[in-house]
């Protein structure tokens, strides 16, 4: 029996259809701007294992109720930005959605973690036409949103990358290597919204 | 420090040295300005006590051969004249001080304090701090809340604001300061106040530039 129970068949379809809103929303910008809202959007259900094991790691029952409600990133989605401000103005559209309802956001742009980690985290509860954990029908589920520059996903990445291979021989030196130049994308990052608004201003 | 001297009056040389030797300085000591350009091209100096009245080659010659190789040191002549022309040549040459003989050991002395003091506590200060903001001048990094990397033109600039906090500061002078030696025109510093100001904010800094293009900037808490 899946850790979603009955609800693992939602799972995916709340995900395709909350992506192809989002991409709705990024044609709308595109067409009235003429400059892409974000360069990329992905997403995923979070797998049944790596669910299991994380409702284990925090001594959670293996149920439904745990997957869904106490764990709020089953559904995650990624969308990344070629500048910083256009996350923001994702976050600002994102929010406009009267079917999406933002419960948390966590700024690690402005406030990155100590490891030079910069992303924008929200979790959103949106409305769907499946029942959910509560028994309600139209339900609400939780989707987790990361948005990022394309320098910060290229970033995390190469720190996925040495977060999973366990046998670095010299780890204080690659965390700081990758420390320093996290900070050094953030300057390109924000030199070329720099740039931008430079351009804007004429 | 490691000081070279080069004296050819065997009775001076010797003197000084030793107190220099004294005083805790790691001393090499040469008796004509030949000797001082070899030994400058085999060994690092901090500073060079170089007389101008020499065998084989002047003080004069020294310097400018040592110059002509691209070497920055600190060098100080004796002069045994207290013409001024003497002392003129010397500097223009490219000495950076010189003192005139006979001089005390004590005034020598002093004068090599001081240039210690300038180059480590000065200029080796790597760190300059205001209100939550930190330079770090070493790794070029800009630092409160978070850190962020500066290109070298914008630790320069970030630098003079944060040795002139609260002062008006001229779009000219920054520019002077900043991109003097550079193939650069003056509206190069708009761009660069416009990067500090995106990157103080992207960092939660709590101090903000004030100032309009063209105009004069100034560094205050926000």
């Amino acid at each position: 029996m899946s850790i979603y129970g009955k609800y693992a068949a939602y799972l995916p379809q709340i995900l395709d259809e909350t992506m192809a809103q989002i991409r709705e929303i990024g044609q709308a910008y595109q067409e009235k701007n003429g400059q892409k809202l974000y360069e990329h959007l992905e997403g995923r259900v979070k797998g049944e294992e790596s669910m299991t094991q994380k409702c284990k790691k925090k001594g959670l029952p293996l149920t439904p109720e745990s997957a869904l409600l106490e764990n709020r990133d089953a559904i995650g989605l990624r969308i990344v930005c070629n500048f910083i401000d256009d996350i923001y103005t994702c976050i600002d559209l994102l929010k406009k959605q009267s079917n999406f309802k933002i419960v948390k956001e966590k700024d690690y742009i402005t406030d990155a973690k100590a490891n030079g980690y910069r992303s924008y985290h929200l979790i959103m509860v949106v409305e769907t036409p499946f029942e959910d954990v509560h028994g309600n029908k139209p339900g609400q589920y939780f989707v987790e949103i990361q948005l990022r520059t394309i320098a910060m996903d290229t970033w995390a990445s190469l720190e996925h990358e040495m977060k999973y291979k366990h046998d670095i021989k010299n780890p204080e030196r690659i965390s700081k290597e990758l420390k320093r130049v996290a900070d050094e994308l953030a300057s390109c990052d924000v030199s070329m919204q720099t740039i931008r608004q430079l351009i804007k201003e004429g | 420090m490691k000081i070279l001297l080069a004296e050819d009056e065997a009775q001076l040389n010797r003197v000084v040295t030793v107190a220099m030797q004294k005083s805790g300085y790691e001393v090499d000591s040469v008796f004509n300005g030949q000797e001082a350009v070899d030994a400058v091209k085999k060994h690092p100096y901090d500073v060079i006590i170089m007389d101008i009245m020499m065998p084989v080659k002047n003080g004069l010659e020294a310097v400018k051969e040592i110059r002509a190789t691209g070497d920055k040191t600190y060098i100080m002549m004796l002069t045994a004249k207290s013409e001024i022309d003497d002392k003129v040549t010397g500097l223009d040459v490219g000495a950076d001080d010189y003192l005139t003989k006979p001089f005390s050991l004590k005034e020598l002395l002093a004068r090599l304090r001081s240039k210690e003091r300038r180059s480590e506590d000065y200029n080796s200060k790597q760190e300059l701090n205001y209100d939550n903001l930190k330079l770090d001048l070493n790794s070029q990094e800009l630092s409160s809340n978070n850190s962020i990397s500066l290109s070298k033109q914008e630790t320069s600039l970030m630098r003079y604001f944060l040795l002139n906090p609260g002062k008006q500061l001229s779009t000219r002078e920054l520019f002077n300061h900043v991109w003097k030696e550079e193939d650069e025109t003056e509206d190069v510093v708009w761009v660069y106040i416009s990067y500090l100001r995106s990157k103080l904010q992207s960092i939660g800094a709590h101090v903000k530039i004030l100032g309009e293009k063209g105009g004069s900037f100034s560094l205050t808490r926000a």
